[in-house]
């Protein structure tokens, strides 16, 4: 897929979102968009998915199926999960048993029966996933798709992409959460300016905000200062969470220590679930009464 | 893509905004038929009845092409393409064509001789009309057009005054001539110019979904 000399903006008068973007993508591309909030990376997005038409330049070679979950998944529509699924898979020609495979997956077999309207964010970013996964996909667009996630869900992601870019597919993600920074072998391209630039790999870890990386749900306790953690590239939360687990980052990955500070009643929970999630933890100082 | 099309009055109906349509069609047809139409006047009746129906027809196009939030429509393109604009269109024309059975049902219950295959020949042809006017007028002021509310709904109304107005006028050939079905029906010449009629009643609302379809290019 190529984008030659692309140029956006919504109306005559408003300003450029983008100019004279070029980009070329080959089957297996795994793109990380970055950049601002409201520099025009979900414009980006949308442009790549066939949402929005280029005012100047093209996008050629899209491939034919395109999965697209956004920002925000709509959820006030009058479906039950199953049901609302069960009509995306039909729209899509999918056989709907492979909805099955992507909810259980996910983690979310136990939603099927809930109303849309009824699901926290998490959950409902999960039936926008699966949306868009179930139609095994040639260009996969996510955008903000770790955002809400739960941590098994956050570690499941990187996979799942992985595995679409080894089928062919290519797939472009924005993301503020930093979930795909030990994602290897990916491309970064920085939004900025009405213009999208190459990112060098080592660039993008103090790129992305720390404090982006925690969430709600899965956000333990940790006072590392964020530029410490920022030299360190990598937030205590995303640690946490389970992002990199030793199985997924190899033998020779480089290691960082965090050091993370918990309430006393939560400190052996927390230690022994980054155990069970692979790492090495060691407690090195505790509460004093 | 007929997936798409029941997807889209799946939604529409279980979210129970469908209901709001028949706010207007029922009191509507209570009214219109309050009295049993004489023998005689089934044609005027049934043009009375295509004529007035016009914004309740478009009331429902516009609730059922704005029911979708705008990200289950982007999804909803990135699934169909193109065919997602058609499936609107569809959607919204099966369940105009329902409330103009509603109509008809009432118009047939209500004549005091037994309906005539002519009778519900031009009642189907004129409604059919009608709802192709609506369908057009609720896609034009649907929300990716125009995205204020109140924009919107005013100018679903003015747009149904100004067909009236102007098919009364002399430049009633710049519309849908909702005035001249009703005319004539009531003076009897509805039948002889029909054909032409029913081809200039169809040229507006053509010209306004191909507007429709041209202006989502870039508003999705």
């Amino acid at each position: 897929m190529r984008l030659s000399n692309l140029s956006f903006r919504y109306g005559r008068r408003d300003p450029w979102v983008l100019s004279g973007v070029r980009l070329a993508f080959d089957p297996g591309d795994v793109v990380e968009v970055v950049g601002p909030n409201g520099t025009g990376k979900s414009t980006l997005l949308r442009l790549l998915a066939g949402l929005l038409r280029p005012v100047k330049g093209a996008i050629e070679e899209r491939p034919g199926t395109v999965g697209y979950a956004p920002e925000r998944f709509p959820a006030d529509q009058p479906f039950t999960v199953a049901a609302y699924l069960r009509h995306m898979a039909d729209i899509r020609r999918v056989n709907p048993a492979r909805i099955g495979e992507w909810t259980e997956r996910l983690g979310m077999d136990h939603l099927l029966g809930r109303r849309l309207p009824e699901l926290s964010k998490g959950s409902a970013h999960k039936v926008g996933l699966v949306q868009a996964l179930v139609c095994e996909p040639g260009l996969l667009i996510l955008d903000e798709p770790f955002a809400g996630l739960d941590a098994a869900t956050r570690a499941e992601l990187p996979r799942i992409i992985g595995e679409v870019s080894a089928r062919g597919g290519i797939v472009v993600v924005s993301d503020h959460q930093g979930g795909l920074r030990t994602f290897p072998a990916i491309r970064r391209h920085e939004v900025r300016d009405g213009s999208v630039r190459d990112l060098p790999a080592e660039a993008v870890s103090a790129h992305a905000p720390v404090s982006g990386a925690a969430t709600p749900t899965d956000t333990p306790t940790h006072d590392a200062p964020p530029a410490e953690a920022a030299t360190r590239h990598a937030p205590a939360a995303e640690v946490a969470a389970g992002n990199a687990p030793a199985d997924d980052a190899g033998d020779s990955a480089p290691v960082t220590v965090l050091e993370v500070a918990v309430a006393a009643p939560k400190a052996a929970e927390l230690a022994d679930r980054l155990r069970a999630e692979g790492h090495a933890v060691r407690v090195t100082r505790e509460a004093a009464r | 893509m007929i997936a798409l099309v029941r997807f889209r009055i799946a939604g529409y109906v279980r979210s129970h905004r469908a209901l709001q349509p028949l706010i207007g069609l029922l009191p509507l047809l209570a009214i219109l038929y309050a009295a049993p139409v004489p023998a005689g006047q089934e044609i005027g009746a049934t043009a009375d009845s295509a004529g007035i129906l016009i914004p309740v027809f478009a009331w429902a196009a516009r609730g059922l092409l704005d029911s979708e939030p705008d990200e289950q429509r982007m999804i909803s393109i990135t699934a169909a393409g193109r065919r997602e604009i058609i499936s609107g269109i569809l959607a919204v024309y099966a369940f105009d064509l329902g409330l103009a059975a509603i109509a008809e049902a009432a118009l047939l219950a209500r004549l005091s001789s037994g309906p005539s295959p002519v009778v519900l020949l031009t009642g189907v042809c004129l409604h059919f009309l009608a709802v192709t006017a609506g369908v057009a007028l609720g896609a034009l002021t649907s929300r990716p057009i125009l995205p204020s509310p109140a924009v919107s709904s005013l100018v679903l109304i003015f747009g149904y005054l100004a067909m009236l107005l102007l098919s009364a006028s002399g430049a009633r050939w710049l519309t849908v001539p909702v005035l001249t079905w009703m005319k004539d029906g009531h003076h009897g010449v509805l039948l002889d110019n029909l054909p032409g009629l029913a081809a200039w009643s169809l040229l507006w609302p053509v010209v306004g979904l191909a507007a429709y379809a041209w202006l989502r290019r870039t508003r999705p």
